[in-house]
């Protein structure tokens, strides 16, 4: 791959709501990501925040405690005092209230201790996950909609 | 027939039920704790999820972490193993109030059996023989010996108050039985504030024979034969075999008859275990019932040749049984070890890293485990290691095998209760067969264990 044809995919993506990129060709490999990304457009389960919770459930923590364990992949851009978010359960993880609202936190973004990065999904249940402490978001880990396990680290961010 | 099972469980039987779901064409996902992450069970399966924190109460016994990895596995159907979740009746029910497939009896036949008064009543109003004595609390000493006659000697006089072993007294002849009845009557007033009494039928050798049940969702039922599990150390199965050595053919088709009758009248479905004890006449009672697999199971599978765990899948999803009863037979002699990781001699649990393993194998010899080198038996769960299953044309050669087998299993870096079996297989009453549910207190009371245990 020559530089020019790297600049027709990038021009390519501009505009568009892609927000990743891996290309795969023989020993080529490419991997982009894009800095801004739009709003997600697909959901798995397309429940309101305020679905009404079971009765018999017993409602898992809403609250996240912030990047004291779990080593994340390796980024490229993170600095060695970054800290990940990970997942208080097993759940589907969103970035943003509703397909048609933007994330929560864009990367680059500084978030407030307390400030809600994401939803995962448990049982029906929306749960927001709260920033424990404040950081500028380096990466989001993980695609919207995706499963996560619990203790899977959802995003990295520096101390600010 | 289900797509993709969630096992709701670690360890050996979540590996057993991967193994019968993969010979099935079904996927499998498995769920564990963080400390569980590099068990075989997780490696085995087709996919897997963290679900939590090493304790159970986290993570096995977490209910809303496993209903939702269910959904985001798109699994079909829950297997819940033994212990943990599998005779939670509110479990079950959420289980299929998702839309899901519950690998196990019904939720009203787990809730019947959990309660142990209600399981009995049912059960004697379905025709299984109870253990003769008084429905309630004894009146005066003059029903009591009208009770006590019926009952037979010897009998056994509890304090209502009572437990533990404490508030006890067995008499033997009806001379003694007023004068114990007062002292026991006045014993129970002044330690526990109350002074009524039951009596009750005392079996001096009691023997733990259960029944496996297998049953449709269309009401048809039959019954796999008997395990004896007499050798237990505390109310915990050390040893199983089948077919017990205390059964002949007639007490055979008995117990088992009267088993799936009763299953019959209460339309129980898929698999469970009817626990009897039988006393030194042949006379046998019911105890309780167990509505899952069995950590026993395999002994079963070995004189059968029926793999239980595929059987139990089927049917959960709704297949008919398509057996007869005279299609059941058992061939041959099984016989189950329990391999712990505890000292031999105080029986204390002795997690750890396992530092060398190997599992003996050979003809007749199945080993049911996730344990490996470098394996580490986690505190947090169950002490089991594994399950050493010998099968052999008869239990003196199965006794003999099982011997054999033992000299070639090596654990080092855990303590295990290998020393205590090979022990158990030369102590004589055991040998002959002829052992009930407290041989293991006199086998452990009369014989020093070797040096270095």
């Amino acid at each position: 791959m020559d530089v020019e044809k790297l600049r027709e995919i990038l021009a390519a993506l501009q505009g568009t709501d892609v927000t990743r990129l891996d290309w795969t060709n023989g020993q080529e490999r490419l991997t982009l990501r894009m800095g801004h990304p739009p709003a997600p457009v697909t959901a798995l389960h397309a429940v309101p925040a305020a679905a009404a919770a079971p009765a018999a459930l017993p409602t898992p923590p809403q609250v996240t405690p912030l990047a004291t364990a779990a080593a994340a992949p390796a980024a490229a851009a993170a600095r060695d005092d970054s800290f990940t978010v990970n997942s208080p359960f097993v759940g589907t993880f969103y970035r943003s209230a509703s397909p048609d609202n933007p994330p929560f936190v864009e990367v680059g973004q500084v978030v407030k201790k307390g400030q809600v990065l994401c939803i995962v999904e448990a049982m029906k249940l929306m749960n927001e996950i709260e920033a424990e402490q404040p950081g500028r978001l380096l990466e989001a880990l993980i695609q919207n909609g995706s499963p996560v396990e619990y203790g899977e680290p959802l995003f990295r961010f520096e101390p600010v | 027939m289900f797509h993709k099972i969630l096992i709701a469980n670690r360890a050996e039987i979540a590996l057993r039920i991967i193994r019968a779901a993969r010979e099935l064409g079904i996927e499998t996902v498995a769920v564990h704790s963080t400390a569980d992450a590099n068990s075989l069970h997780v490696k085995f399966a087709d996919e897997s999820l963290c679900i939590g924190p090493p304790p159970s109460k986290e993570s096995y016994l977490n209910i809303p972490a496993i209903l939702s990895a269910a959904e985001v596995s798109g699994a079909d159907a829950i297997h819940p193993g033994y212990g943990f979740l599998s005779e939670n009746a509110e479990f079950a029910e959420m289980v299929q109030h998702a839309g899901l497939g519950w690998i196990g009896p019904r939720p009203e036949m787990i809730r019947m059996m959990g309660n142990k008064i209600r399981a009995k009543e049912a059960m004697k109003e379905a025709g299984l023989p109870q253990l003769p004595g008084s429905e309630g609390v004894v009146g005066d000493e003059r029903e009591l010996v009208r009770l006590a006659e019926k009952v037979g000697f010897p009998v056994i006089l509890k304090a209502a108050a009572g437990g533990g072993g404490r508030g006890m007294k067995i008499v033997r002849e009806k001379e003694q039985l007023a004068q114990m009845y007062r002292t026991a009557s006045a014993e129970a007033l002044a330690a526990f504030g109350n002074g009524d009494m039951y009596v009750e039928r005392y079996v001096e050798r009691p023997r733990h024979i259960e029944i496996q049940i297998v049953a449709d969702e269309h009401g048809d039922v039959v019954h796999f034969g008997e395990r004896e599990c007499s050798v237990q150390r505390r109310h915990q199965k050390m040893l199983e075999e089948s077919p017990s050595p205390a059964l002949n053919e007639k007490l055979r088709e008995r117990m088992g008859r009267v088993a799936v009758e009763a299953m019959k009248k209460v339309r129980y479905n898929n698999l469970g275990t009817i626990e009897f004890l039988l006393d030194e006449r042949g006379d046998f009672f019911f105890m309780e019932m167990n509505t899952r697999i069995q950590v026993e199971h395999p002994v079963t599978e070995s004189v059968t040749g029926i793999d239980l765990l595929k059987e139990q899948i089927r049917l959960a999803a709704g297949e008919e049984l398509g057996r007869t009863q005279k299609s059941i037979a058992l061939r041959g002699h099984a016989i189950e070890l329990r391999i712990n990781a505890e000292d031999p001699v105080s029986f204390a649990p002795s997690p750890g890293l396992i530092t060398a393993y190997h599992a003996p194998g050979g003809l007749g010899v199945r080993v049911d485990s996730v344990a490996h080198e470098q394996y580490r038996v986690l505190p947090f769960y169950d002490s089991m290691v594994a399950k050493m299953i010998v099968t052999a044309d008869s239990r003196p050669a199965a006794i003999m095998r099982a011997r054999r087998a033992l000299q070639e299993y090596v654990v080092e870096g855990i303590k295990t209760n290998i020393p205590f079996h090979k022990r158990l297989l030369q102590f004589e009453p055991f040998v002959q067969g002829r052992y009930d549910t407290r041989t293991v207190e006199r086998l452990l009371a009369e014989s020093a264990p070797p040096a270095g245990g």
